[in-house]
């Protein structure tokens, strides 16, 4: 077999996608252990993607990624970065080229968040005036203002914000690969939710090429442009995108692990850009008299209409009762609710679920990114995404089952 | 011959043996650092040597201080050169441990993000590891400068320098007035020496660490 083979084989290969990390037959054995940590690993990741390892802990993810940087030294097996055999380079020269963000930040905590961000531009002996001005413009960009922060130390910031420092000084040297080992795993659910979204924003403008590693199948799903399911040893049970893992999954183990409500974790990957919306709601401004206000509403379909102010953006809603009370002298800013459910459109579909039922009024609505209205997302409009996914989904078992009736044949 | 009348008198003499005193304290315990850190070091790294090198550290408090004076006489003489080689023994146990326990107690993920940015063990020994034991190990000098400084009093009894020859010569002199004085003496300047160079060490020990460590 010949390596090609070998590393063309598990995956799927997109038109046009670049490979840039291969690893061929990655394996570590530990001294003084029965089996291999990580056996065989064979796994092309493309240029410009996340690609998520993702497993049951003990799995091997984290050996298989430190392999990947060396902090490990395989038994056997070939990394190749661009082509290019790893195995026998300098190591510490080859990490100042990788982006590597761990769980517990391992920020240097006697050096100021701005000697942390500048470690491996000074390491690969930039001048001084140049690691400056990139550690700003890297603060900028994870959203910490840097003249706020650039003097603090790592104890003086929050475990979001260390996280954010460590996102940065990952990416300080600018490195074609980054390593995250659970970067976002000891973080609060809120602020996991927000940096997960900040880094998916941040990825689109970076475009690096990206592994990363949780053993939270919701986060695989979230990150991923591709997830390699790991059982043990780091034995590939899957390597696909997100939407084939959850209509196609290879096995038991991967359907297992994608756990129940695969259609609900859908709503994780559509983005309400990528859907329809819906338009039709009836609007007015809040300077329009009520009673034509009124005529726009009883012209719907609607019980409610929504009332934008002067720059378009979403006020309150209102129905029917509110506008008689209008005509009575109330103000229209003081009537019906003020609208809460707001969400713009990379929002994910479960992010505007989970908006929708936070509000008191039956959707959500989307803006731009000034603000203004665009339109819709109503429970119907998320049904239907539900309900496509559980219907391929259903296809796709069908044909599974189709496909063995023949073969059972055959062994009779 | 009060005491207060002996201190004034005195006070040049005392003054000047003190600072023999300091003289043999700072170049043993300087020569501990130079023997000691590098000790420590390998001792953090290196698994196998870590309990023999901690153990022969501490064979040298357990001897008897005189014993370990007298031991050197054939050697080098009498006067400073054994003195300086005795204390510097003693003064290697707290250096030696408290650089491996603080060496220890750099926290692996500091560690393992250093050694993943690409630094050498060598920068990331200097950079990271040395600055964030740098408290304990400071630590572990400032216990050795104090027991130093306390058994360096018993050099002159191999001829070496400082307040030790005051409290001496009073011990020798028994039955004379002044005697308790120069005991006293003595005795006072090696406290006040004590305390000064304890203030030194919260001075430096400011100075030397950094505020996110702090
Ligand atoms: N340094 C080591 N020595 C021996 N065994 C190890 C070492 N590091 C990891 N292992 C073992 O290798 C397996 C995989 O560990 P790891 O890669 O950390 O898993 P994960 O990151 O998926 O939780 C585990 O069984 C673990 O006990
Ligand atoms: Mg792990």
């Amino acid at each position: 077999m010949t390596t090609t083979e070998t590393m063309a084989q598990p995956g799927p290969t997109a038109a046009g996608a670049k490979p840039m990390i291969e690893l061929v037959g990655l394996t570590k054995r530990f001294p003084g252990t029965a089996e291999a940590a990580v056996d065989g690993l064979t796994l092309t990741v493309n240029e410009g993607e996340i690609t998520v390892l993702v497993g049951p802990s003990g799995c091997g993810k984290t050996t298989s990624m430190e392999l990947i940087n060396r902090l490990i030294e395989p038994t056997s097996g070939q990394i190749l970065i661009d082509g290019e055999d790893m195995t026998h380079t300098n190591p510490d020269e080859l990490r100042r080229h990788i982006g590597y963000v761990i769980q517990e930040t391992g920020l240097l905590p006697h050096r100021t968040i701005a000697q942390n961000v500048g470690t491996v531009p000074g390491l690969l002996g930039w001048d001084k005036a140049r690691i400056a001005a990139r550690v700003d413009e890297l603060l900028e960009m994870v959203g910490m203002d840097p003249a706020t922060y650039r003097g603090r130390y790592p104890k003086e910031l929050s475990g979001g914000q260390r996280q954010r420092v460590g996102v940065a000084r990952a990416l300080a040297a600018d490195p074609p690969v980054m390593l995250m080992d659970e970067p976002f795993g000891a973080i609060d659910p809120i602020t996991r939710e927000r940096l997960q979204n900040e880094f998916l924003r941040l990825q689109q403008q970076v475009r690096k090429t990206i592994i990363f590693v949780t053993h939270d199948i919701d986060e695989a799903l979230k990150m991923g442009d591709r997830i390699a399911v790991l059982r043990n040893q780091s034995h590939i049970a899957q390597y696909d995108t997100p939407e084939n893992l959850l209509t196609s999954p290879a096995d038991d183990y991967v359907s297992d692990f994608i756990g129940a409500g695969a259609s609900l974790k859908r709503l994780n990957l559509s983005r309400v850009r990528d859907i329809e919306m819906a338009t039709d709601a009836p609007t007015a401004s809040l300077s329009t008299p009520v009673a034509e206000v009124r005529a726009v509403l009883l012209a719907s379909t609607w019980t409610s209409l929504l009332l934008l102010d002067a720059t378009g953006r979403p006020a309150r809603w209102v129905n029917s009762r509110d506008l008689a009370r209008a005509e009575k002298g109330t103000a229209l800013t003081e009537l019906g609710l003020p609208v809460e459910a707001i969400v713009e459109p990379h929002a994910t579909l479960a992010d505007a679920l989970d908006e929708l039922i936070a509000s008191n009024v039956g959707c959500t609505v989307v803006v731009d990114g000034t603000g203004a209205y665009q339109g819709v997302v109503d429970l119907e409009t998320i049904m239907t995404v539900v309900r496509t996914v559980r219907d391929e989904y259903e296809r796709f078992h069908l044909a599974q089952k189709l496909a063995q009736q023949p073969a059972d044949g055959q062994v009779r | 011959m009060t005491f207060a009348e002996y201190l004034t008198r005195n006070y040049d003499n005392l003054l000047e043996l003190g600072l023999e005193h300091l003289n043999l304290v700072l170049i043993s315990m300087g020569i501990a650092l130079a023997v000691g850190l590098p000790l420590g070091i390998v001792a953090h790294r290196n698994g196998f040597l870590r309990n023999p090198i901690l153990a022969g550290a501490g064979f040298f408090l357990t001897l008897p201080s005189l014993a370990l004076f007298s031991i050197f006489i054939p050697v080098l003489g009498i006067g400073a050169p054994p003195a300086i080689a005795a204390l510097s023994l003693y003064a290697l146990l707290p250096i030696v441990s408290n650089t491996v326990t603080g060496l220890a107690s750099v926290s692996p993920a500091v560690v393992k993000a250093s050694q993943g940015m690409g630094m050498t063990g060598f920068q990331r020994l200097l950079r990271v590891e040395l600055p964030l034991a740098w408290p304990v190990i400071l630590t572990g000098i400032r216990v050795s400068t104090q027991v130093v400084i306390g058994i360096a009093a018993i050099a002159a009894l191999v001829g070496g320098p400082g307040l030790g020859t005051e409290i001496f010569r009073g011990l020798r002199s028994q039955g004379n007035a002044s005697a308790p004085n120069l005991v006293y003496g003595g005795t006072l300047g090696v406290i006040v020496l004590a305390l000064l160079l304890d203030a030194a060490f919260v001075l430096i020990r400011r100075l030397t660490t950094s505020r996110g460590i702090r």
